[in-house]
């Protein structure tokens, strides 16, 4: 499914600890047009709690968050 | 600025004003000594940064609203509204603060600039002027706990992961990482990232720790956000872990602002005694080596390494002792920096500003002293408990290409590990 979706930015989060790969997604959402898709991957676990988290709480929508190898693969969405 | 508005302003001022805050606001002799203390006026030299120009802000309102001559003749004693452009001062120069308290500590009257500006920031949050990177960093903590049945199985599945990892590092195919224990005597509260599970899982384990980890971590951007509220909410998530479980002691991991909200702040902002201990992670290690229940080897580190001293750990939290006699059981060559301990340089990675954007010039730049101190020790090794002063020193370093390695002293303490089995 994600391959028929649009990448707006590409954010290599790898190396990072948490909270720092949220910070980046948060700082960089503004770079994207509203309706726009970041694909941030990350390598610190702790990530796929926190990038949701802080999606539904400032109302941007992750699209898709999974597991690839030793990576952790989002897709956010900036709804506003 | 509306009159109402002013009036909620002035409203919160007034709800924070102890006698302890009045007898800041009324005592500063302006007598500038605070300016040679705080590494950002230094660094810089700008007014907008020297402690008691920050605190005069607080101290312009007080004296309109809060002082009979500044009511009436308020040119005279540099009286002012809580207007825009008051306010504007105020988010420069307080969200700046790394809440080091250097100035304090020098100060002649001992005034807590780092406390005024936790006012300061009532204020402006009042004003909705928040730092909003710091305010959507408290909020997606609560996210996680108000939504708890959405998030346990993601972080379970992380902890399974770094459970893997806890394995393969101690060889031992049984080690692994408790969650939830009712029983276990520690709870310990890491951060998100694995990097503070993981050394403290292994550490735990061959100490023969009966221990629990907790489902949240101790990083607590409500308070560096400046809103009490989320700031306690953000703790009881933890807090009201170990009672559920019973746990004899909360040990925060390697982070300053942590610990100092669960030993100092906690129990004040609930206003219910703790029924357990709590201690800082390099407390419970060093008493591990003394007694014995783990080994480290001398020598395993030859290069010099110095300590950095977190503002909140050391001159905000008293401990200083502890992380110099575990690194001095690793490392031959350990040399302390000039000064330390309660005089220690603040990094100026603290407050939280190395989670907003736009400081990252002036903070990197902030660290013009502790640079120095540094390179004066010739270490290349650097350890110091606190993310939020690695994530500086780390950035010092790449900045100036200096080749320097930053570790927490954990991850020392497991390279230097003997491992019984
Ligand atoms: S050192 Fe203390 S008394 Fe002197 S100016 Fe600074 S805050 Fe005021
Ligand atoms: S607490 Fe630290 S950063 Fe803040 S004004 Fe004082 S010396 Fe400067």
């Amino acid at each position: 499914m994600s391959e028929d979706i649009k990448v707006d930015l590409e954010l290599d989060l790898k190396g990072l600890l948490c909270p720092m790969p949220m910070v980046k997604v948060s700082q960089k959402i503004g770079d994207v047009p509203v309706g726009g898709v970041i694909r941030a991957v990350a390598t610190d676990p702790g990530s796929m709690a926190d990038i949701p988290a802080w999606a539904k709480s400032t109302g941007n929508e992750v699209l898709s968050a999974g597991k690839e190898g030793d990576e952790y693969v989002f897709l956010v969405k900036r709804a506003k | 600025m509306e009159p109402q508005q002013v009036d909620t302003l002035t409203g919160v001022l007034d709800k924070k004003m102890t006698r302890q805050l009045k007898q800041y606001l009324d005592i500063c002799a302006r007598c500038a000594i605070c300016k040679d203390a705080c590494h950002q006026y230094v660094a810089t030299g700008d007014l907008t940064y020297l402690p008691a120009r920050r605190a005069e802000l607080i101290r312009q309102i007080y004296k309109k609203y809060f002082t009979k001559t500044g009511e009436f003749v308020p040119a005279l004693y540099e009286a002012r509204d809580p207007d825009e452009s008051l306010l504007d001062e105020l988010y420069e120069s307080t969200y700046a603060c790394t809440g080091c308290r250097r100035c304090m500590y020098y100060c002649p009257f001992s005034i807590d600039t780092a406390w005024i500006l936790s006012v300061a920031k009532a204020i402006l949050i009042a004003a909705d002027r928040g730092n909003e990177m710091l305010g959507q960093l408290a909020d997606a903590a609560l996210m996680k706990s108000d939504n708890f049945d959405m998030f346990r199985d993601i972080i379970l599945d992380g902890f399974k992961d770094i459970e893997g990892k806890v394995k393969e590092m101690t060889g031992d195919p049984s080690a692994e990482i408790p969650v939830d224990k009712e029983g276990a005597d520690v709870l310990y509260v890491a951060l998100a990232g694995a990097h503070s599970i993981l050394p403290a899982a292994a550490i735990f384990h061959e100490a023969g720790t009966n221990w629990t980890l907790s489902m949240f971590e101790s990083a607590n951007y409500g308070y560096f956000f400046g809103d009490a509220e989320k700031a306690r909410r953000i703790a009881d998530r933890f807090m009201d872990e170990a009672k559920r479980l019973g746990v004899k002691e909360v040990v925060i991991t390697e982070c300053g602002h942590a610990y100092r909200v669960a030993q100092f702040f906690h129990e004040a902002w609930s206003g219910e005694k703790h029924p357990f201990k709590v201690r800082h992670i390099l407390e419970v290690i060093d008493e591990y080596i003394r007694d014995g229940r783990i080994t480290v080897r001398h020598g395993a580190i030859t290069e010099p390494v110095t300590y950095h001293d977190p503002c909140q750990v050391g001159r905000n939290g008293g401990i200083f002792e502890q992380p110099r006699d575990i690194v001095r059981a690793i490392a031959s060559d350990f040399r302390d920096m000039t000064p330390n301990r309660e005089e220690q340089w603040c990094c100026g990675g603290g407050g939280g500003l190395v989670a907003i954007a736009e400081m990252e010039d002036f903070r990197l730049k902030s660290g013009a002293k502790k640079l120095e101190q540094v390179k004066a020790t010739g270490a290349r090794i650097i350890a110091s408990p606190c993310e939020n002063c690695r994530l500086q020193l780390e950035g010092l370093n790449d900045q100036l290409d200096l080749g320097l390695t930053v570790k927490p002293v954990m991850d020392l303490v497991v390279d230097a590990m003997e491992i019984r089995r």
